[in-house]
């Protein structure tokens, strides 16, 4: 008992206590990143510590792990400037909080996710960035999902897991709720968005498990529809854009559609669903950050058009940024295939308009990733454009991103502490040979 | 046994070698890197042979009744089939690689050519070996975007157009295998190759896609499975991203020509008992496979680029490889591979030399055609001609005679007797064109020299046949589940032999100065077919329009929708 209070607690001080401190380099920005990141590594040490005492969610603690993976990589990413102080430091708060929903019990974790709503409702709207407008409609859309998230804790059913539905489709976006994770990861400053978009939907997830037993099964024929709506929409939108932030977000959109399929056709949430969106979550951190890197280089306002040929002078940045295009697509050996191949062969899905809409989607990955990485890194060289090497910090970042992918892909679920379930019904367990 | 699994691991060996080190050594680590990859064909033999001798061998590194579990199960399974895909791929990549090192020698990529070259090498050793039909589609696809990358060129506007498409269409490929692969497990419950065989056999299950219409589970998968082949192997209607392909360097071309294409033949023989239950599957295989090696060779013949005159020429031969599969001849298909591919080969690494030399001969290529129609010989024409009509008659008597071959029962083998004929009479009429001699010397040898080929070809692949499939019962319900109805197959050869013998004598005609009176529509016709087929059905544009038009209605749906694109 002490262990399940204790616990969570620990994993979100960690971090809190961290951004605290931090504010005393506060006026050092070189040293603020390093306290950050270092506040990073110890909240995985103390995750990996608290290992055997948390309690597992259906999920797995696989998310728990991630997320002081994903704000490591998504701080080191960034260069040093006084302007991504404060990014630095909400990363860290951010993570606390994060932590402390998936560890905590539920009504610590709903207080805990409307601090975490509105903290971000609050950043969207005192933060802005000359290159994108506010959109009050994402705002709004946070703005509903903290209600719904204070209503889920005092309603009774079925208003409460109507409630908690709606703040899981703004937290792991599903269309028509989508715009929050859309604007959340175009408005937002620095080492955030890199960071949110496996935080949200992670945490979209973890509630969703909790809340799916309870639903009516309206809302549920209502989840499957509006998810293969989802998906296609995502992917239409994501070959529209040429603003690469706009097109992970809609690519992403497409893919988190598919689970909320898989997990509404099945009303569960099996392991492999975990590794399915914490893989396109870091891929999707990684694009975003690999985008940083020609950001960094080439101001906040370039358009991706008029960069091309980095494959030749930036042969780390190519090799690095090809690999988790491969992984966004859902290739193999890749975090995101070996999830989209566990949700398949785990359903009960046959030849049916779901499964050509969801392949529809998938195909469409290729297409829209694919374009914006050639565009990049191959054509001609500009000899108007300064070419300059990945330096260390990102060099580390995405390499890391990379790791974390594959590791995904090939590593035994067991490894992140998910239970493995038992093979489908009417499997063939027993070995029959073929005589020819 | 184990040490089986050295044989893809070498290349990639061999890979690392090339890109591991300093730039004064790279030219040194690029040949010893030909070692590994050398190794890997000898090692690829001792594999052939340990497999005819022993029997197949299964080496697994997860568990079959945990599958789902993890998408990476890594696992061999190597029977003789495999055995003789390793060595072709081996041999040949040996080949390519020994040759490159030289061709792109001082080339500022060559560390990354020869290391992608060595990779798919084993990339696609780990595919032919692979132990259930997850690795093989995990494997598929890395083949896909090594292709992309195989033919590709960073600074060239039309080449990273072509790989686009390329991969692109080898997506849609992929996307089919899958969706085949899903089906599979949902009915079956495994993806392990012997116990899917017979799971598949054992119970027949019916799908109702569509209200109203139902199809077979086996005839679902196939079908599905078969559009991944069709997207690997260029067929019709997904065939334009290889003659898109050839700005590549040429030693790609004799990789991709030999190795990589030949992965939809090798996946249908793979899963032939599966193909074997679903004669809907089967003619859909040779109707796709004749459409294209029609469509494949004719377009050959109007090209006038000599890169997009071989691709078309692979097109082709790839639609007789379906096609044969399609008939149930299975191993012919694998035959007919290892030799194209042979040939391919060949043909891609001795084109630099003979292009090399056509510069340095005054005469080549000859421009004065008056004077070579003057060549023309009646006693050539006369030998070529009685040996087209007497080569079939011969190999008739041979194959129901000697080999014991039961043609009144199988139309697979009528096909592959068939083909000799047709593919042995076009030599014969190609040679006579090219050396219109008038020697009795010329023509004897002309003769025994065909007759010898001919002969070498079929004892090889009715032998080979045994081979790879020991058992001729389970050939012969391969050629009973293809069977076409007696009156579409004698059609089918009645229709053929007449065009061709038509065209024999409208080649002679007109080699001889005749005129043939043709009615005038024929004429017309003949000219805009020239036209379709020069511009390659226009395939290319009408794939660019769709493109086009998806690309334009995605627009207007994202202008639509208030986005936060605004």
């Amino acid at each position: 008992m002490t262990d399940i209070v204790t616990a969570p607690l620990l994993l979100a001080a960690v971090p809190i206590v961290g951004a605290m401190l931090g504010l005393v380099v506060w006026s050092q920005p070189e040293k603020l990143r390093i306290w950050s990141i270092i506040v990073t590594v110890l909240s995985l040490l103390a995750v990996i510590g608290m290992f055997g005492r948390m309690t597992v969610p259906a999920e797995g603690l696989l998310f728990v792990v991630l997320l002081p993976l994903a704000a490591c990589v998504s701080l080191l990413g960034q260069p040093v400037h006084r302007d991504h102080r404060l990014a630095w430091v909400m990363t860290l708060l951010f993570l606390g909080l994060g932590l402390g929903i998936l560890a905590s019990q539920y009504l610590v974790s709903q207080i805990t996710l409307i601090a975490l709503l509105g903290l971000i409702t609050f950043l969207l709207i005192w933060h802005h960035d000359p290159f994108w407008p506010t959109s009050w409609l994402g705002i709004g859309t946070f703005g509903l999902g903290t209600l719904c998230a204070g209503l889920a804790m005092i309603a009774d059913p079925p208003v409460s897991s109507v409630a908690s539905l709606l703040a899981c489709a703004i937290l792991l976006p599903l269309v028509p709720f989508h715009d929050g994770y859309v604007t959340a990861l175009t408005r937002l400053p620095g080492s955030l968005p890199p960071f949110i978009v496996l935080l949200l939907p992670a945490i979209g997830l973890h509630d969703l498990a909790a809340v799916l037993p309870t639903l009516p099964e309206v809302a549920v024929s209502t989840m499957t529809i509006l998810a293969l709506v989802g998906a296609l929409y995502g992917s239409v939108k994501a070959l529209a854009q040429s603003r690469v932030r706009l097109l992970l977000a809609y690519g992403s959109i497409s893919f988190f559609s598919i689970l909320w399929w898989f997990v509404a056709a099945s009303r569960t949430v099996i392991p492999q669903a975990a590794v399915f969106l914490g893989a396109v979550a870091l891929a999707t951190s990684g694009l975003l950050l690999a985008w940083q890197v020609v950001r960094t280089r080439y101001g906040d306002d370039v358009d991706p058009r008029a960069i091309s040929g980095l494959a030749s002078p930036m042969p780390e940045f190519a090799v690095l940024l090809s690999l988790l295009a491969l992984a966004a697509m859902g290739l193999p050996p890749f975090g995101v295939f070996a999830g989209f191949m566990g949700l398949l062969l785990t359903s009960s899905l046959t030849l049916s308009a779901a499964l050509l809409v969801i392949v529809i989607a998938w195909l469409a990955a290729s297409w829209y990733i694919l374009d914006m990485v050639q565009r990049l890194l191959f054509g001609l060289q500009r000899s108007d454009l300064r070419y300059e090497a990945l330096r260390p910090a990102e060099l580390a970042s995405l390499l890391m991103v990379v790791l974390i992918v594959i590791a995904l892909g090939v590593a035994p679920v067991s490894l992140f502490g998910i239970q493995t379930q038992p093979p489908r019904a009417g499997a063939v367990m027993e070995s029959v040979t073929w005589n020819r | 046994m184990s040490a089986v699994i050295l044989v893809p691991l070498l290349p990639l060996l061999a890979a690392l070698i090339v890109l591991m080190g300093n730039e004064g050594s790279r030219y040194q680590r690029a040949k010893i890197a030909a070692y590994p990859i050398g190794a890997a064909f000898l090692g690829a033999i001792a594999t052939l042979w340990l497999v005819a001798t022993q029997g197949p061998i299964t080496i697994r590194f997860y568990d079959p009744a945990s599958l789902s579990m993890l998408a990476f199960p890594m696992g061999f399974y190597i029977d003789r089939l495999s055995a003789v895909m390793m060595v072709l791929i081996s041999g040949v990549g040996t080949i390519i690689y020994t040759y490159s090192i030289g061709y792109m020698y001082q080339d500022p990529n060559d560390r990354r050519y020869l290391a992608l070259i060595a990779f798919t090498t084993s990339v696609l050793l780990c595919m032919v070996s692979s132990a259930n039909l997850m690795m093989l589609f995990l494997f598929w696809q890395v083949l896909s975007y090594m292709l992309y990358l195989l033919a590709h060129n960073h600074a060239h506007a039309a080449t990273l157009e072509g790989a686009f498409r390329t991969f692109t269409l080898l997506r849609v490929g992929d996307v089919a295998f899958l969706s085949g692969i899903v089906l599979a497990h949902q009915l079956y419950g495994t993806l392990e190759f012997q116990t899917l065989f017979a799971k598949a056999t054992e119970s027949a299950v019916m799908l109702t896609p569509l209200p109203g219409i139902e199809i077979g589970g086996t005839t679902a998968i196939t079908l599905l499975l078969f559009i991944g082949a069709m997207s690997k192997s260029a067929q019709f209607p997904i065939h334009i991203w290889l003659p898109r392909s050839l700005y590549a360097p040429t030693p790609v071309h004799a990789l991709l020509h030999a190795g990589i294409i030949n992965a939809g033949g090798f996946l249908i023989n793979r899963l032939a008992p599966l193909y074997g239950l679903s004669s809907t599957t089967l003619h859909v295989a040779f109707v796709v496979g004749m459409v294209t090696a029609v469509l494949g060779a004719t377009t050959m013949l109007a090209q006038n680029d000599i890169k997009k005159t071989l691709g078309f020429s692979t097109i082709g031969q790839m639609g007789y490889m379906i096609m044969e599969c399609g008939l149930g001849a299975f191993s012919l298909a694998v035959f007919h591979l290892i030799a194209h591919g042979l040939f391919k080969a060949t043909v891609f690494l001795s084109c630099g030399n003979v292009i090399h030399k056509a510069r340095q001969e005054p005469e080549f290529p000859q421009t004065n055609h008056a004077a070579k129609e003057e060549e023309f010989s009646r006693l050539t024409w006369a030998t070529g001609f009685l040996t087209t009509l007497l080569i079939p008659l011969v190999i008739l008597l041979v194959s129901h005679g000697v080999l014991h071959i039961p043609l009144r029962d199988s139309q697979g083998t009528v096909i592959f007797l068939f083909f000799i004929w047709v593919t042995s009479s076009q030599a014969i009429l190609t040679l006579i064109r090219l050396r219109a001699v008038a020697s009795w010397k010329v023509s004897a040898a002309m003769l025994l020299i065909l007759l010898f080929v001919v002969f070498i070809y079929l004892f090889a692949v009715e032998s080979f046949t045994r081979f790879l499939y020991p058992n001729p019962a389970e050939v012969a319900t391969y050629f009973q589940a293809a069977a076409l109805p007696n009156w579409l197959f004698d059609g089918l050869i009645g229709g053929t032999a007449l065009v061709i013998i038509l065209g024999w004598f409208y080649i002679y005609a007109q080699a001889q100065g005749r005129t043939m009176w043709v009615p005038n529509w024929v004429g017309g016709l003949r000219l805009r077919l020239y036209v379709l087929f020069l511009n390659r059905l226009y395939l290319d544009e009408l794939y660019q329009s769709l493109g086009r038009a998806v690309m334009h209605v995605v627009h207007r749906i994202d202008k639509r929708e208030s986005g936060w694109s605004k």
